[in-house]
């Protein structure tokens, strides 16, 4: 009596017949899966795809350690720092969003709708290009040029995605049951202590699965640092694909491939952590549920 | 100010003409990607499920660049050549698909068990129950998950700009990094940013609409 899974509203277990015809069209969809991969393989073949020579180019030795490990460790700096200023950003604006002040409030809503409207590439290289033309430059900040392109890629996705992370943290306090607050008001905490102590400590694990997988997003994001050429994977594998024409898709290939292995393993931590802490909040209904019924008392 | 400024709204229109028809023709292709995907996702068949996981999983995971630089600056590699627009419709349509396909995954698996029950105790088959009682319902509840996905597709179409497609963020960067002296930079920064910001508010406009009009009470 096995059920096939949660999703499968559409069907329950099925019987004898029906069980022989899922089988049937389980060997089937293999066969033509497997028919368009044999295909796929065998005209991959013919323009010599897997030679070698093709592989081992963009993978040897010395270009590993001059592309592929410095361009990596850009990447993951890019996304370290950009997380940073995403979460302060987020947490700074996301709390101006649910201030009781108005004017804080429609300031930050300003900025989360204007900076979620914009596209990211524009955010990054509109700064970086126009970055003299108004008098003022970073130059005098004493930045050299690779520590200049990596300033206006994290700020860009710093500003960027925390609009988007102020917008969770938003949705986060909101979701939670206000009898929560109210509560805390109820034994004499101030707006503050309420926020510090009852709110937050709640509306953070609430919020956290959707943090983390902005900051995939995030991840995948640095890639656009192409735009304002800083030296990150993809920049790289273009670079390796200029020296070796013969073995420009593969050396994307293994660029994407790094990207998915980051992206994949960052966003299992987010499945492990959902799973953590899915039962340590209030459940809203059943708060919802409780303040009727000590309102109808 | 304002030198050549009929010029300068003149490339920003073009801009944004593409930026359009980039996005509706790739979203429409997305569309049709989503749907396959989120019917092989409900599918009894587990092959149908495992190939579209891998599918919705590789999408989700390497960046729209990567994927856009594969199939330009790849694929002819292989042999397979096409004009820059092609491939910006491909990439754009295969990435945003994967989303609309678990986006419509999750509208599906929104419907309680007991629709699904129901169709299926009057007598209905797994086409039939899928057609007339779930995916009507499932379609309202993922118009604003749609509309979200429909902007950042706005946002995301900038990144053709890479491959050489002429829209809106490559009319502007042309604009300024050509014509810095004829041109006033402001703007040209200030007429892309409220051209985004129109289009996108134009999107959330109707998606609001669209969902006010679709409420149904079960």
């Amino acid at each position: 009596m096995s059920r096939p899974q949660e999703s499968t509203v559409l069907f329950d277990a099925l019987g004898p017949r029906g069980r022989m015809r899922t089988r049937w069209a389980s060997i089937i969809s293999i066969i033509v899966l497997a028919a368009i991969a044999a295909f796929a393989v065998w005209k991959l073949a013919a323009e010599s795809f897997f030679e070698q020579s093709r592989w081992i180019n963009p993978l040897d030795a010395l270009i590993v350690e001059t592309t592929w490990i410095p361009d990596l460790l850009n990447t993951l700096t890019a996304f370290a720092l950009g997380s940073v200023g995403a979460l302060l950003l987020g947490v700074v604006v996301g709390f101006g969003r649910v201030s009781k002040n108005p004017v804080v409030r429609f300031l930050s809503m300003i900025y989360v709708q204007f900076f979620r409207a914009i596209p990211l590439l524009l955010l990054i290289w509109i700064p970086f290009t126009i970055d003299g033309a108004f008098g003022f430059t970073t130059d005098t900040l004493g930045f050299d040029v690779e520590g200049r392109r990596l300033t206006f890629l994290v700020v860009g996705l710093a500003v960027y995605n925390g609009a988007v992370l102020a917008e969770i943290m938003r949705s986060g306090i909101n979701a939670l049951p206000p009898g929560q607050a109210m509560a805390g008001y109820a034994v004499g905490l101030r707006h503050g202590q309420v926020m510090r102590i009852i709110v937050l400590p709640q509306a953070m694990r609430n919020m956290l699965p959707a943090v983390l997988a902005q900051l995939v997003i995030l991840l995948k994001d640095t890639a656009l640092g192409y735009v304002i050429t800083y030296p990150e994977l993809l920049h790289g594998a273009q670079n390796i694909g200029r020296d070796y024409a013969q073995s420009f898709l593969q050396a994307l290939l293994i660029a994407a491939f790094i990207y998915f292995v980051l992206a994949y393993a960052l966003s299992k931590v987010v499945v492990l952590v959902e799973r953590r802490i899915s039962r340590k909040t209030a459940s809203s209904s059943k708060a919802v549920r409780h303040v009727e019924a000590v309102a109808s008392e | 100010m304002f030198d050549n400024f009929d010029l300068m709204v003149a490339a920003l229109w073009d801009g944004l003409f593409t930026t359009i028809w980039v996005t509706l023709a790739s979203f429409a292709i997305a569309l049709v990607i989503g749907a396959i995907l989120a019917v092989m996702h409900v599918s009894p068949a587990p092959p149908a499920r495992w190939a579209a996981n891998a599918y919705t999983q590789t999408f989700r995971n390497v960046p729209l660049l990567a994927v856009l630089f594969i199939l330009f600056f790849g694929f002819p590699k292989i042999g397979i050549s096409a004009e820059n627009w092609v491939w910006a419709l491909v990439g754009l349509g295969t990435y945003t698909g994967a989303f609309v396909g678990e986006t419509l995954r999750s509208g599906i698996n929104s419907i309680p068990l007991g629709q699904a029950e129901a169709a299926r105790s009057i007598g209905l088959t797994f086409g039939q129950s899928l057609s007339s009682v779930i995916l009507p319902q499932a379609f309202r509840s993922v118009i604003a998950p749609i509309g979200t996905l429909l902007t950042a597709l706005v946002k995301n179409s900038a990144l053709v700009l890479a491959i050489g497609v002429p829209e809106l963020s490559a009319q502007a960067q042309r604009l300024i990094n050509d014509n810095r002296d004829r041109f006033d930079l402001w703007a040209v920064i200030i007429g892309v940013l409220i051209s985004y910001l129109i289009v996108n508010l134009i999107i959330s406009y109707f998606v609001r609409l669209a969902e006010k009009r679709a409420v149904f009470v079960r």
